[in-house]
Order: structure tokens, then C-alpha cells, then sequence
């Protein structure tokens, strides 16, 4: 009984009208399956297309692969899409954006990330400017890796994501993919953007910056650092302080 | 309209328009476009005034895909840097690869046997149909669906674009950022039954060229794009493009004849130019510049001498590759312009990286002609002028 699943990631305004009569649990299971069905065999996409695996979607998307024949179909628009294939690396600059238009696109909704930019950065991983995978900004379902992947491996994906949303009709809880061990991804040495050790000063003036239109008075980024260090540097005085006097109490307790 | 009178300040004024000198009933709308739009090729912001339908200014915002490639290549060495540079120009790697490798060769002196340079101008000619290929169909989506429901010459380009990356993955094992070139050489060999298959291929996308041709052809089409973003010969000299944009200007520049590099002096081609500057102009010069290409191919794969594709100092392991000093800079004729790499040697690693790499991307002058070339123009021909300059924000942002 799908419906009644509190876990479920989605919501239909026809399963809660359905849901409050007694008597038509069939009805609502077959509801849920026919819209499920529907979702499956109709993902339109919304290609997050940034950089060069936007061109091996377009490729799959033209005439050898096509995957119009699944049913899925390229909207240029969120409103529009089920499906958001993110394609290219994503910058600082950028991922508020993808954050916005993912936020736009209506439930329920799948985030396929298609390259190794999408999933970790590549090797772009430890630059200054690139987020480490668009997972750190929002939840992805599945992992299509490659540097570009072929137009197949991108069909793949979009089969696997089916078989996905068919298994959640039966009621079946899919495991998270998550990291395969065997990639052995070596973790960002640079912090990024939410990292709880970074500050959040910087990446406050950062995004800032990136959002702001009026390039006469840009946020002050060194200002936010100075202040954002000597914030840092003075709570780290207070806890050796206070580590301090706590070990001196203690060494008074013991004397005495 | 009072608005054009401003627009008038000088060619080599400010092209951003003071809007205080406006009256307070110009009733100016600013209308953001991108960094997520359909036709801006990426992920490419321009922010646009509007006086009606009208532009008035137009602000582009690049950076939305600056992947720090420059910094990055000063940490590797001269050998990790080749897959590196595939992704600056994306639709065009091999012509990336060819530009580092060149550089360092010159830093080394290494004289790269002729086969090896025979078979870069092949693939570089390949790669320029491809290049071009691709942009007609995107160019046929910007322009909807006047030409036959949007998607149909994206349908047919790609098509045939299929078929050079099937040549391509034949000959390197990958459809895409390739790894082929190396320094002093190439590291993969013609296969058997290669060049019978290139032939095939130029024969069949030199029959459909024709056919694109024919469709575009058509009365909808010339009304977008004739006499839409017209540049002349002096702002662009002015402002550095090169390329297509540059010979659509009507300015026979081209480094291929004008400064000859891999095999291009051995053999004969025509350089098109065209002289409208407008959005058809250059449309006219990429197309002709496709048959030219595959005649060039063809050629190419004929005439293919046979050789070492690695010199006589052949660089086994990036270990070798070590330069103490000096510096370089390589100029090649991309699909899209002069792409100019600059290395100055002897950094990190025991001289194994560069000191400083540096990129002259063709795009990132092609997108700075914006802000002269909008305004005066209805929203809808943005993406007409945009898609004709074909812009790779890769390439813009590094
Ligand atoms: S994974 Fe590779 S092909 Fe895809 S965007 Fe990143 S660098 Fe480009």
C-alpha cells in the first residue's frame, strides 16, 4: 500500500482526496500505480546542460540514440520536467541557480547526475570555484559516470531511474546508491561552500557576489575574510583559555 | 525612436549606455537572459534594457563556467595537461590538444615526423566539420520553427555528425576528449580500413550539405538572419575576432595560409570569405567552409605519407618531458578562431609544469561584440546574433 507510506517522497492532490474515504484502498493503489506507470514511461528531461556532457545529451538526444523513443523528452523549462539530467561541471557561481530551478520543477521529481563533474568535480575537484558534486546541493538519484558518458550510458541511466520508480510502486524501498566503493574518491583537500569548517561569512559574500547584478559595489570579500578571521582567531583564544584555566583547576584540584 | 539617437556615441565609445539620460517615461525594461536558457549555448548571462521590443543595452555576465584551467595546468605536468585542454573548447577538443602540444614542442624543439603532422591536419579538418556540423543544428533550433518545426536540421546535422565521432572513436577509442596527441607525435595509428571508412563518411556528408542548403534556403530564414548583427570589417579587427566572424566580415584572415602550421602549406585551399558581417554572412562563410574542409580531408587521407608517428626523440614517460626555461606561444585556427596558447616554462615539479599557461580563447572575444552589436535589435534576435557567433562557454570561461 504505497498511499499509506508516511515515507513517501511525494505527494498528488488525488491520493489525499482518495485517502479520505474508507472503502477505496483498491482505488488508491491503483491510482498510485497508474500514475507511477505514467511518471515512468514519460520523464520529460530538463537538461542541466553547462559543459561538454551537455553535448554527448544533445548527442542522445539527436537522431542515432533519441531517447524520445522512452518517452523522455527535452523541456526547456522546470515547470515542464520531471527529470533534471545535470550535464557539466557546476560552479560556485552556478549551483544557486541549479538550486532555484530545482526548486521549480514540480513533485514529483528525479536528478540524474550525468558525468563525473556532476557526481564529484572531476578533476576540477580541488579548484577554487567548482562544488565537489552537484550532491552536495541536491539529492541525486542516479549516478551516470564517464567523462563524457557515451549516449547509451545515458540511456542506462534513464532505464535504471525507471526500474527505480517501478520498484517504489511495489512498495519496494530502493537502497541509495550512493559513492561506489570502488572509485575510491579521494575527498576535496580545499573546503567547499557549507563545509562546516569554512566560514560562513566568505560564502555569504561569495554567493552574494555571484547574485548580485550591480557591479559598482560588489560585497566586500576581504573585509568579510578579515573580520571572519579575527572571529575565528578569537574564538580559538578563548577555548585554549579556557582549556587553560580548566587544567589548571584541575591541577589545583589534585593538589588539594 | 529617441533611444537610437544615444546609441550613436562612437564606435569606440562606451557601448554601455548611460541610462540616467533617460526620462523617467522612457519606460526601460530589464530583461535578464540566462544562465540557464535553451539557446545561449550554455551557461552564458546577458542582461538586456528594453525600450519596447527594442534594445537599448545589453550587459553580458560570463563566469558561470570558469573551472580554473589555467591554475589547474600550472599543477600538472606538460603531459596531464593534454586531456585537461580537451575540455576548454568542447566541441572542438583535438584542436586544443594539438595547440599544447605545439607549444611545448617548440619549447623543446622536437621536429614532429611528417606523417604525424599529415594526420593532425586530418583530424583538425574532421573536427572543423564536426564543429560546424553541430552549430548549424543548435543554429536551426535558435531560430525555431521557421525552419521546419525547430528541431529538424538538429535532427540531420547530428546525424552526420554521428558519423566523425564514429571516425574519431575508430581511430582513439573515444567519442569525445580524445587524449590522441602527445608530445613529439600522435599515439594512435591509422586502423585498417580507416581511411576507405573516412572517405565514406566525407562522401555522404558532402551530398547532405546540399541538403541543408536547400532547406535553409527559404525566404523565413533569410528575413532573421540578413542584415541581423551586422559587424564590420573595423570593429572586428577592433575588438580581436578571428575565425568565421572575422572572414564573414569580409577580412581574409586566415592562420592556416597566413602562418602555416602542421601540413597546411603542402596542400591547396581556398579560404572563404563572405562580406555581409550579418548573422547569413557567416553562415555562408561556415558552410563553405565545411565543403572546403572535406575536399581538404580528402586530400589528406589520400596523400597520407607514410612514417614514425612519434619523432626520433620519443617521449616515453611525462617524466621526460622537462623544459628549464623559455617560453611560447602557439596560434591555430580553431573552428572558431585564433586559439593562441602562451607557456612560459620551468614551474612546479621539477620543471615538469609550466609557470604560467595561458589561454587566448576565439569565443570569449566573439561574446565581448555583444554589447555593440544589440542594441538596435528585437529581443528575438538575440539568439539568432548569439548562436551565429557560436560562443563555447568553455572556451569563454575557461
Ligand atoms: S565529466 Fe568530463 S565531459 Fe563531462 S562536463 Fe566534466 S569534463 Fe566535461
Amino acid at each position: 500500500m504505497a498511499v499509506d507510506d508516511p515515507g513517501r517522497s511525494y505527494s498528488h492532490p488525488l491520493f489525499d482526496t482518495l485517502e479520505r474515504f474508507p472503502g477505496l484502498d483498491l482505488a488508491t493503489t491503483t491510482a498510485d500505480k497508474l500514475l507511477n506507470w505514467g511518471a515512468r514511461n514519460s520523464l520529460w528531461i530538463f537538461p542541466m546542460a553547462t559543459s561538454c556532457c551537455g553535448i554527448e545529451f544533445m548527442a542522445s538526444a539527436a537522431s542515432r540514440v533519441d531517447f524520445d523513443r522512452m518517452g523522455s523528452f527535452t523541456r526547456a523549462t522546470p515547470r515542464q520536467a520531471d527529470v533534471m539530467v545535470v550535464a557539466g561541471t557546476i560552479t560556485v557561481k552556478m549551483a544557486p541557480r541549479v538550486k532555484r530551478l530545482w526548486d521549480q520543477m514540480p513533485e514529483p521529481k528525479w536528478c540524474v547526475a550525468m558525468g563525473s563533474c556532476a557526481i564529484s568535480g572531476d578533476f576540477y575537484r580541488d579548484i577554487y570555484s567548482v562544488i565537489p558534486g552537484i550532491d552536495t546541493v541536491i539529492p541525486v538519484d542516479v549516478y551516470v559516470p564517464g567523462c563524457p558518458p557515451n549516449p547509451e550510458a545515458l540511456m542506462a541511466g534513464l532505464l535504471v531511474l525507471q526500474e527505480k520508480i517501478a520498484l517504489k510502486t511495489a512498495g519496494l524501498k530502493t537502497v541509495p546508491a550512493g559513492r561506489p566503493e570502488t572509485a575510491k574518491m579521494i575527498s576535496p583537500r580545499i573546503k567547499r561552500v557549507g563545509h562546516p569548517d569554512r566560514m560562513p561569512e566568505i560564502d555569504a559574500a561569495q554567493c552574494a557576489q555571484a547574485m548580485s547584478l550591480d557591479l559598482t559595489e560588489p560585497p566586500d570579500l576581504l573585509a568579510a575574510f578579515t573580520a571572519a578571521q579575527a572571529a575565528a582567531k578569537a574564538a580559538r583564544e578563548a577555548a585554549e583559555a579556557a582549556a587553560a584555566d580548566a587544567a589548571a583547576a584541575d591541577e589545583k584540584g589534585g593538589e588539594a | 525612436m529617441a533611444v537610437k539617437a544615444n546609441i550613436d556615441s562612437g564606435r569606440w565609445g562606451d557601448p554601455y549606455l548611460d541610462l540616467s539620460t533617460y526620462t523617467a517615461d522612457a519606460d526601460l525594461m530589464e530583461l535578464n537572459m540566462g544562465p540557464q536558457h535553451p539557446s545561449t549555448h550554455g551557461v552564458f548571462r546577458v542582461v538586456l534594457w528594453l525600450d519596447g521590443e527594442t534594445i537599448v543595452k545589453a550587459v553580458p555576465h560570463p563566469g558561470y563556467l570558469h573551472r580554473g584551467v589555467e591554475k589547474l595546468c600550472e599543477k600538472l605536468t606538460y603531459v596531464q595537461i593534454t586531456p585537461i585542454v580537451d575540455k576548454n573548447d568542447y566541441v572542438a577538443p583535438m584542436l586544443n590538444e594539438q595547440a599544447v602540444n605545439m607549444a611545448v614542442e617548440q619549447l623543446m624543439g622536437i621536429e614532429v615526423p611528417r606523417r604525424a603532422r599529415w594526420l593532425r591536419t586530418l583530424l583538425a579538418e574532421l573536427q572543423r566539420v564536426a564543429s560546424h556540423l553541430l552549430w548549424l543544428g543548435t543554429f536551426g533550433i535558435d531560430l525555431g520553427g521557421a525552419l521546419g518545426g525547430g528541431t529538424s536540421l538538429f535532427m540531420y546535422c547530428f546525424r552526420e555528425r554521428e558519423l566523425i565521432m564514429d571516425l574519431f572513436e575508430g581511430l582513439t577509442g573515444s567519442r569525445f576528449h580524445y587524449n590522441t596527441h602527445t608530445v613529439g607525435g600522435n599515439r594512435h595509428d591509422v586502423p585498417a580500413g580507416w581511411a576507405e571508412q573516412v572517405k565514406q563518411v566525407l562522401t555522404f556528408i558532402e551530398r547532405h550539405i546540399d541538403e541543408y542548403v536547400a532547406v535553409l534556403d527559404h525566404p523565413i530564414f533569410e528575413q532573421r538572419t540578413m542584415n541581423v548583427g551586422v559587424i564590420d570589417a573595423e570593429l572586428a579587427l577592433g575588438l580581436g575576432l578571428t575565425g568565421p566572424v572575422l572572414r564573414a566580415s569580409g577580412v581574409d584572415h586566415d592562420l592556416r595560409r597566413d602562418a602555416p602550421y602542421h601540413a597546411y602549406d603542402e596542400i591547396d585551399f581556398k579560404v572563404p570569405i563572405a562580406h555581409g558581417g550579418d548573422c547569413y554572412a557567416r553562415y555562408e562563410v561556415r558552410v563553405a567552409e565545411m565543403r572546403e574542409s572535406i575536399r581538404m580531408a580528402r586530400d589528406l587521407i589520400d596523400g597520407l605519407p607514410e612514417g614514425p608517428l612519434v619523432g626520433a626523440r620519443p617521449i616515453k614517460t611525462p617524466v621526460q618531458v622537462k623544459i628549464k626555461s623559455g617560453q611560447a606561444y602557439v596560434a591555430l585556427e580553431t573552428p572558431r578562431g585564433e586559439l593562441g596558447t602562451y607557456v612560459i616554462a620551468g614551474g612546479d615539479n621539477r620543471n615538469a609544469s609550466p609557470y604560467r599557461f595561458k589561454i587566448r580563447p576565439p569565443s570569449l572575444h566573439s561574446v565581448s561584440a555583444l554589447p555593440w552589436v544589440l542594441p538596435g535589435h528585437q529581443v528575438s534576435d538575440v539568439v539568432a546574433i548569439l548562436g551565429s557567433l557560436d560562443p563555447i562557454m568553455g572556451e569563454v570561461d575557461r
